[in-house]
């Protein structure tokens, strides 16, 4: 998995700036990740994005009081069931790999193949739906009013 | 488990004094499982922790340059602590979902021997029991390592060090 952007936080930046500054580095990471998280034969991207996505999610949290709040609240709902979804994903390819190699578990592979599939389809749907509402657009608007 | 409000956060103050709000009200957050924790039974307090210590290693991450080094060093033991909490939590979640699968595949071969016929999950139950018992002993061994990880922890006063090096400011070079 990718290490995580560096955020060159300066002493002399106040909170708001390096608000700025994290959940616009932040935020960037997480579509740098976002190709090809539906192909299930590598499951690496889904947990690249899915990393992304909380690092983001706790950067809205770290600097929350320097944002709009009505604003703050709808964008971190949105990331929040982003993240949802790519945990839901995320979960059966997790256990589908610890299984490998391991007999007699069949009944069990197929019930996780079935998740797997499932949160695949969640997973479809929670992207069309953060491309519908703009929630990258959003994220540039909360940084860039937080910035004026 | 809902993060503790961090009081006093100052949007036009500098960054450093408002990260070491947030780095101590994490800390103080994580550090309050404990003795709950040391019980292999708390299996709630143990998934609250790794998300405490989740939350103390992102804010850390992003801020930790800010302080003196020991901050990046808890950083990396934060991820620790969190990795092998996450471990103990997925053997906490795989344990009853197999023990529920076993449940169901019995259920249906009772019914299947009711109307006459054979149950047809003669084949899983060893592979399922054995991986019940393959789960519990990793849970275990996992739950030792987290103990000694704990003590190692607090024998290097992680605690004092990480609140001491957020008052710390490094002079730029």
């Amino acid at each position: 998995m990718a290490r995580a952007a560096a955020v060159r936080l300066t002493p002399d930046m106040t909170f708001a700036q390096a608000a700025v500054l994290a959940v616009g580095v932040r935020a960037r990471e997480v579509w740098e990740h976002g190709e090809d998280v539906l192909d299930t034969s590598d499951i690496e991207r889904v947990h690249a994005m899915r990393v992304a996505t909380r690092r983001l999610r706790a950067v809205l949290e770290i600097f929350a009081p320097c944002f709009d709040r009505d604003r703050h609240r709808a964008v971190l709902r949105e990331v929040k069931a982003l993240a949802d979804a790519l945990g839901e994903r995320r979960d059966p390819d997790v256990q589908l790999e610890n299984l490998e190699g391991v007999e007699g578990v069949d009944a069990f592979r197929a019930r996780l193949r079935a998740e797997q599939q499932a949160g695949n389809e969640a997973l479809a749907a929670a992207l069309r739906h953060a491309e519908d509402i703009d929630l990258r657009g959003q994220l540039e608007a909360l940084v860039a009013e937080a910035r004026a | 488990m809902k993060a503790r409000k961090v009081r006093g956060l100052d949007p036009d103050g500098p960054v450093a004094e408002n990260a070491a709000r947030i780095v101590a009200v994490r800390l103080d957050e994580l550090v309050s499982f404990t003795p709950r924790v040391f019980d292999p039974a708390e299996v709630e307090a143990l998934h609250d922790m790794r998300i405490a210590a989740k939350r103390l290693r992102y804010v850390l991450e992003v801020t930790g340059d800010l302080f003196g080094p020991y901050a990046n060093v808890a950083r990396k033991r934060a991820r620790e602590l969190q990795d092998l909490l996450g471990e103990i939590h997925d053997c906490d979640v795989l344990e009853p979902r197999v023990l529920r699968l076993i449940d169901e595949l019995r259920e249906e071969d009772v019914a299947a021997v009711e109307a006459g016929g054979e149950p047809v999950h003669a084949g899983d139950y060893r592979g399922l029991e054995l991986l019940v018992v393959r789960t519990r002993a990793r849970r275990r061994e996992l739950f030792r390592r987290f103990l000694d990880f704990w003590t190692r922890l607090e024998r290097d006063a992680f605690q004092a060090r990480l609140t001491y090096a957020i008052s710390e400011r490094p002079v730029p070079a």
